[in-house]
């Protein structure tokens, strides 16, 4: 029985970090907080959302819907609560239910962000992927700098082999962020199996950079690699450039291999040092 | 210098009467502006307008960063003179009357009613009533440089700066409660006078009616001078260098 104090503390340091946490969270409502509801005070509406996210991820309807009732006595027309009710339709898989309700809640709120994200999601689940990159892309015209929207439409376009389209929302997440090394890989990755000789050039372009701003990017390492054999043999190239290249794939490939065998080693000592400690318990218990 | 000793009235009379007053009108304070507060209702196009700009303004930073053909789309898509973002989006300039917006009128008169006016009231109220007392002392020497700070409303130049006066207890209080206040009335509450003051602050430049007219503008002409010079040109050499001095170590 964990105390109620300790376990409140706990779900707001999870709410705090944006930690999901989904199973530790039901643990904690199932062992303390579920009868103590009551005496959580104003954080109780906080909890009960919580516990309702986590419980869809668990398929713990039950507790999805003892949650959402006591959430709806208290706010009964509350936009936030109705989104939550969606989210239940949804761990339940009746989506068209759910959609026709998310589609009353955006009317009912057209600045409300969270809402249209939402419907991708669940367009996403249904598998309807060009659906959900169509909503993707008429939420993106409205909120232009939502970062995590178009890295989400940059996976979506990739799973319909869309590069050039999700090249370009690659480009719009390293204008958000230049200085992250995955977003430069990402983007090089994404252009090297667009394939074409200016496609490589910017794969090997931000590859670079990407190594510039870390490295120890294996990815990007490998990569460049890759994208520096395949200039060779591309007849555009002078003979000086195709030398650089060969050094660059030389190097890139050594490097590679070199961080490869360090970490064996590493590995190979940590199990030594296992087998270590085991055999000296061992030996212990012998004794 | 002769020890001071207070009266016991002050305490019970002065010291903490101004606790409780200070807190009790904190509580109210909360619970009055949660009465009295709309929510803000925000309009889509001005919410997208916002987020135009920024864009904008990050394709012109980090442009260099992204490939040339991407550049030049994504200012094509704002700058071009046919359908361009920035050309074609009508919005009505704001009315520059006197009285732009009853909405907003009334909302600044909330925020006068909750925050301006019990701080001038009660502030005022408390300066007459527990004028020149001396109310307690902080249990540490203090430099002569805190006497107007802590001893507000007496002017007494040999008095040591440690003691402080009522006025001065009552500010104490308004700025130190801000911990009491989450506790009693859990976070984010709208007691606490010094965070609306800041408020206040940085509210003035963020509440002025935009126009989003005159800010299309001015990003169209940024925009339509910055030209793309790519970053990423010749990494080459960096490259190999880096590569170069990792594979020595």
């Amino acid at each position: 029985m964990v105390h109620l104090s300790e376990a409140q503390e706990k779900l707001k340091k999870y709410r705090e970090d944006n930690e999901r946490k989904s199973k530790e969270v039901l643990e904690l409502w199932d062992s303390s907080v579920k009868h103590k509801i009551k005496q959580l005070g104003n954080d109780r509406y906080l909890v009960l959302e919580q516990v309702l996210i986590a419980a869809c991820d668990c398929n713990r309807i039950d507790v999805a819907k003892v949650c959402l009732q006591m959430l709806l006595n208290k706010f009964p027309d509350s936009l936030r609560v109705r989104r939550l009710a969606i989210t239940i339709l949804e761990a339940e898989e009746k989506y068209d239910e759910a959609l026709e309700s998310l589609d009353k809640l955006i009317k009912a709120d057209e600045t409300n962000a969270q809402t249209r994200r939402h419907k991708v999601a669940i367009l996403k689940a249904k598998c309807q992927i060009s659906e959900a990159i169509k909503e993707l892309v008429e939420y993106l015209k409205k909120f232009m700098v939502d970062q995590e929207g178009w890295q989400e439409l940059s996976n979506l376009y990739l799973l319909e082999g869309e590069y050039a389209k999700s090249a370009y929302c690659m480009e719009e997440m390293i204008l958000h962020n230049s200085q992250n090394h995955l977003y430069h890989q990402r983007n090089a990755d994404i252009r090297y199996t667009q394939g074409g000789a200016e496609n490589l050039e910017l794969a090997r372009a931000h590859y670079s950079y990407a190594i510039l701003l870390n490295p120890n990017n294996i990815r990007a390492l490998y990569g460049l690699y890759l994208t520096a054999r395949s200039l060779i043999s591309s007849q555009k190239n002078n003979q000086t450039k195709k030398n650089t290249f060969k050094k660059i794939a030389t190097l890139s490939l050594k490097r590679v291999e070199h961080m490869y065998s360090e970490k064996k080693q590493l590995n190979k000592k940590n199990q030594l040092y296992v087998l270590e400690t085991l055999m000296g318990s061992l030996h212990l218990s012998l004794n | 210098m002769a020890e001071l000793v207070l009266d016991i009235n002050i305490r019970g009379w002065v010291f903490l009467p101004i606790v409780l007053i200070t807190f009790l009108v904190g509580v109210i304070r909360h619970y009055v502006s949660l009465l009295i507060t709309s929510q803000k209702k925000v309009e889509l196009t001005q919410v997208q307008d916002s987020q135009v700009l920024i864009r904008s303004r990050m394709l012109r930073e980090n442009g260099r960063y992204i490939s040339k053909q991407g550049f030049y789309m994504r200012r094509h898509y704002f700058n071009n003179e046919e359908n361009g973002y920035f050309k074609t989006q009508k919005r009505a300039a704001p009315a520059q009357t006197a009285m732009p917006d009853p909405s907003m009128m009334t909302e600044m008169l909330k925020g006068n009613v909750t925050n301006v006016l019990p701080m001038v009231v009660i502030g005022g109220w408390i300066n007459w009533m527990f004028s020149g007392f001396v109310t307690t002392k902080v249990p540490f020497p203090l430099t002569l440089r805190f006497k107007p700070m802590l001893q507000r409303g007496i002017e007494l130049v040999s008095l040591d700066a440690a003691w402080v006066s009522s006025a001065s207890w009552y500010f104490l209080n308004v700025f130190g409660l801000r911990s009491i206040y989450a506790l009693v009335l859990g976070e984010n509450n709208a007691a606490d006078q010094s965070r609306l003051m800041q408020d206040q602050m940085s509210g003035a430049a963020m509440s002025m009616p935009m126009d989003p007219k005159v800010a299309f503008k001015a990003e169209w002409e940024a925009l339509e001078i910055s030209s793309h010079k790519w970053a990423l040109a010749d990494l080459d050499n960096e490259v190999l260098n880096v590569l170069l001095n990792k594979s020595i170590k």
